[in-house]
């Protein structure tokens, strides 16, 4: 597998730094290299928030990815999409909420973006919105197909509370299938 | 060697490193980016039988465990540059009285408050001189998420062989980054504790300070019955203030000999495909991650670049640096502050032609950043 780049945004608070350490810790526990580093502001809520999360089969030193690199992005949060869309390779997948996260036509022409209401999902169909990470988990994995499922859900589960493993199970269930429709 | 995966991060593992090391006490005050070093220990110092107190700032933090190596504990406390500046006091104390502790400093913009959850190698001059006065100090460099544990363990056995304090050096990068590291076994690194040295003799024989010119001290664990007197003033080999003037100098010249006179038992780097280099980067700490991905790039494209990176910052691998530029006229060193390492450079390699990639937004230094510089410079 040559490298992954992913990158998830959103603002302090919301819970994105969690996806990028499972996801680290499935590749690792596949016998690969995973790395997640994370980018805050002072404010401890509402500043941009950025995570990166590099995976690869090969040894990986630099643990940002590069502007012009990143194949996948998830937003939830316009600020921080319009500060970090163009580290996205063109013709790279953007994942966005469209009620946070407001692409131009432009940017529509530049990269595939699927718009998933990814709090809503989290807060209604789930209700805990909490669990709005590992929807956003499962919606990169689906997309982006790049560590094994069954790994990544038992990663997952090792990570949250034994009570709120059913809520997190069918978070990536509904991540899953609002990822396949998008792409559908 | 055996070894053992552990995934976490740079912070996390310095507290862990601090723990298998045998230390039984933390006293500080949580910084961004340090906190989760403090975080982490409060979980697991309690269940070894040991002590984390968080005090009312940084200067309590040092003193509180100044307090606790005094009566003989291994010691910590972790904090940033801005931190580092109010402890500066205390640190001059445990190097004019010997007491052997271990301070982590995940470095972050400065100077002053600066940017508080941006990476920066700004504290390289701060970690060599924290302190007015004379004295030699000891500061590590931890370039790998592996090394955030091996250097914490690594402070600690130094620490209690020079008595004195000892400066880790993360950054916000490495302290925050989450990922893979190997690591030796918790009984490879019990089976490498050396414990500092003890009188064992009769009280009334007890002189802690009165040692040869370029050892350190030897101070008993305080409440053993061997009472000396503890001072930031120059003191005799009870450790009474003097001005006698050979007792004056012979105690500063002995701090600073007892390291300088000993550097080979604490330099430590690592050549990265130095062996055909005919290109030099210098960096280290997570700049040095950057070089080595730029490493690649550059190696792919047929310039055989190589990197040098110091692991012990002070004393700087100042011969090493010095045999190799005498051999290699590309040399670019890389650092997130304006030169605090280069300048060094070009004390040991006595040459002022050493290139610079400097960087003091808060933000890293790219892998392509750096094979630009080195195209720009060939």
């Amino acid at each position: 597998m040559a490298r992954t780049l992913m990158r998830f945004t959103g603002v302090g608070g919301q819970g994105v730094l969690l996806a990028g350490e499972i996801f680290a810790a499935a590749k690792i526990a596949l016998g690969g290299y995973g790395l997640k580093t994370a980018t805050y502001t002072s404010q401890v809520r509402g500043g941009p928030t950025v995570v990166d999360i590099t995976l690869d089969d090969e040894e990986i030193f630099y643990p940002y990815a590069n502007d012009g690199e990143i194949n996948f992005m998830l937003s939830v949060a316009d600020v921080s999409y319009n500060l970090f869309k163009n580290g996205v390779q063109e013709g790279g997948i953007i994942v966005v909420d469209p009620n946070l996260v407001h692409p131009t036509d432009e940017d529509r022409k530049k990269w595939t973006i699927y718009e998933i209401p990814i709090i809503t999902i989290a807060k209604e169909e789930v209700g805990n919105v909490i669990t709005q990470s590992v929807v956003a988990l499962a919606i990169a994995n689906t997309i982006m197909n790049a560590v094994d499922k069954d790994v990544l859900i038992k990663t997952m589960l090792s990570k949250v509370p034994p009570k709120v493993h059913e809520a997190n199970k069918k978070a990536y269930e509904l991540g899953e299938k609002y990822a396949k429709e998008a792409m559908a | 060697m055996a070894t053992r995966e552990i995934i976490s991060t740079g912070n996390q593992l310095a507290a862990i490193a601090a723990v298998d090391a045998g230390c039984k006490f933390f006293g500080g005050y949580p910084i961004t980016p340090s906190s989760e070093v403090m975080h982490e220990i409060s979980d697991l110092l309690p269940a070894v039988g040991g002590t984390c107190i968080q005090m009312e700032d940084e200067i309590a933090g040092i003193c509180a465990t100044i307090g606790a190596a005094m009566a003989g504990d291994r010691a910590l406390t972790a904090t940033s540059g801005p931190g580092v500046s109010l402890k500066a006091e205390q640190l001059g104390l445990a190097q004019m009285a010997e007491v052997p502790l271990v301070l982590v400093n995940v470095m972050r913009g400065g100077p002053s408050t600066g940017l508080p959850t941006r990476v920066s190698q700004g504290d390289i001059l701060q970690s060599k001189n924290p302190s007015h006065g004379d004295y030699k100090s000891i500061t590590f460099c931890a370039g790998s998420l592996a090394e955030c544990y091996t250097e914490v363990v690594r402070a600690f056995n130094v620490a209690d062989r020079f008595m004195q304090p000892v400066i880790v050096l993360l950054d916000e990068t490495i302290g925050h980054m989450h990922g893979k590291a190997m690591l030796p076994t918790l009984e490879e690194v019990q089976a490498g504790i050396v414990p500092r040295k003890r009188f064992d003799g009769p009280a009334e024989e007890y002189f802690p300070y009165l040692c040869e010119a370029d050892e350190p001290a030897v101070l008993n664990p305080m409440f053993e019955g061997y009472r000396y007197h503890f001072t930031g003033l120059h003191h005799d080999k009870n450790g009474f203030p003097t001005e006698e003037i050979e007792t004056c100098r012979k105690l500063i010249q002995r701090l600073e000999d007892k390291v300088a006179l000993h550097e080979d038992e604490v330099e430590s780097y690592e050549e990265f495909m130095m062996d055909d280099a005919d290109f030099m980067i210098i960096a280290y700490g997570s700049v040095s991650l950057a070089a080595k991905e730029a490493i690649r790039h550059l190696r792919a494209d047929g310039i055989k670049a190589g990197l040098f990176r110091p692991i012990t910052i002070w004393p700087s691998p100042a011969k090493k640096i010095k045999e190799y530029t005498d051999k290699i006229e590309k040399v670019l060193v890389v650092e997130l502050n304006i030169g605090q390492f280069h300048s060094e450079v070009e004390r040991a390699s006595s040459r002022l032609d050493i290139d610079g990639l400097f960087k003091v937004n808060g933000r890293p230094i790219s892998p392509y950043e750096i094979v630009n510089k080195v195209k720009e410079i060939l």
